[in-house]
């Protein structure tokens, strides 16, 4: 069996590329924060920036294109199902945090 | 390989079961723990998204200059994870100088991100802000997760750096092979991720 690391890889030129086009998307993240936009409409544009960012890096950077399709969805399904259990956690700390007086 | 899914290896005589990814046992440790330290940093960043969002009065610590300062930090962290792909190349390509050079640049990188990091700290601490202190009279959580989640990310990126290092002479002596710099590169990889949502959310949502 071949356990060697894979050794696709996109190459130097493709990675310049893709640094240019997260620089684009860092750009277009500081362009929204000086609309003004209120809080709870800013945080969403900025977390699918940062979620699209990461996409790349995590796809290119880091290979995970080139890996096998059950490590990356073992790794994926996990990740994303502890973070919808979060998801469902925080709003009931944040009732508990109401509950009681906390002198910060 | 037979149907049970075993190899016979020829070298140490003995049956070893297949990898279920198919990838050396040191890589996968790698994505194991990045997995862990994930959840751990998207626990942190959630409950800051909360307080974030749920206080009215939420102070924005960050004029135009920290802004700049944290642009600056974020184009170093992205050009050093291409100076890390590149340590990749040319250690698959057996150059082991190359190399260790890239990885060198990858180290000077982080290094200047590190002192612009805490230089914010130190203009930071000089305002009035501490962890339980807000200097304008406002929520001390300001403070507090600010110092938290840019703390917990520069030590991971302290660690980082001693990794870089290490792998770099140590593969330089010819003592490590081409997969450590991969794995050490996965991590620098996940460091920079991990700051493309602290950018974001701590500084730009807290422009003034």
């Amino acid at each position: 069996m071949d356990t060697k690391s894979v050794n696709h890889t996109p190459g130097m030129k493709s990675y310049g590329l893709l640094l240019l086009g997260l620089f684009a998307i860092v750009a277009i993240e500081v362009a929204l924060t000086y609309q003004h936009f209120a809080p709870d409409v800013l945080l969403p544009w900025l977390l699918i920036l940062a979620v699209l960012e990461a996409s790349i890096a995590i796809t290119y950077y880091m290979h995970l294109r080139y890996e096998q399709p059950k490590l990356v969805w073992s790794l994926f399904v996990s990740f994303v199902f502890v973070m919808i259990m979060m998801g469902h956690m925080f709003p009931d700390a944040m009732r508990l945090l109401h509950l009681r007086v906390i002198h910060w | 390989m037979d149907d049970s899914g075993m190899t016979f290896h020829m070298e140490t005589g003995s049956a070893m079961e297949e990898s279920p990814y198919r990838i050396p046992s040191l890589k996968l440790g790698v994505w194991l723990f990045i997995l862990s330290d994930a959840v751990t940093f998207g626990a942190v960043l959630y409950a800051y998204a909360y307080l974030r969002v749920g206080t009215a009065d939420w102070t924005r610590p960050f004029a135009t200059s920290s802004i700049i300062n944290a642009i600056i930090m974020t184009v170093i962290l992205l050009v050093s994870s291409v100076a890390v792909l590149a340590a990749l190349e040319a250690a698959r390509e057996q150059h082991r100088s190359k190399c260790t050079l890239w990885l060198g640049i990858t180290v000077l990188l982080g290094t200047i991100f590190a002192v612009l990091h805490l230089s914010e700290w130190i203009r930071m601490i000089h305002e009035g802000w501490r962890l339980f202190q807000n200097p304008t009279g406002g929520p001390v959580t300001v403070g507090m997760t600010f110092f938290c989640v840019t703390g917990l990310h520069l030590i991971h990126i302290v660690g980082g750096l001693i990794a870089l290092l290490v792998v770099a002479l140590r593969y330089q002596r010819g003592r490590l092979q081409v997969n450590h710099v991969e794995t050490v590169g996965l991590y620098w990889h996940f460091v920079d991720i991990v700051w493309m949502f602290i950018f974001p959310m701590i500084y730009l949502m807290n422009a003034k």
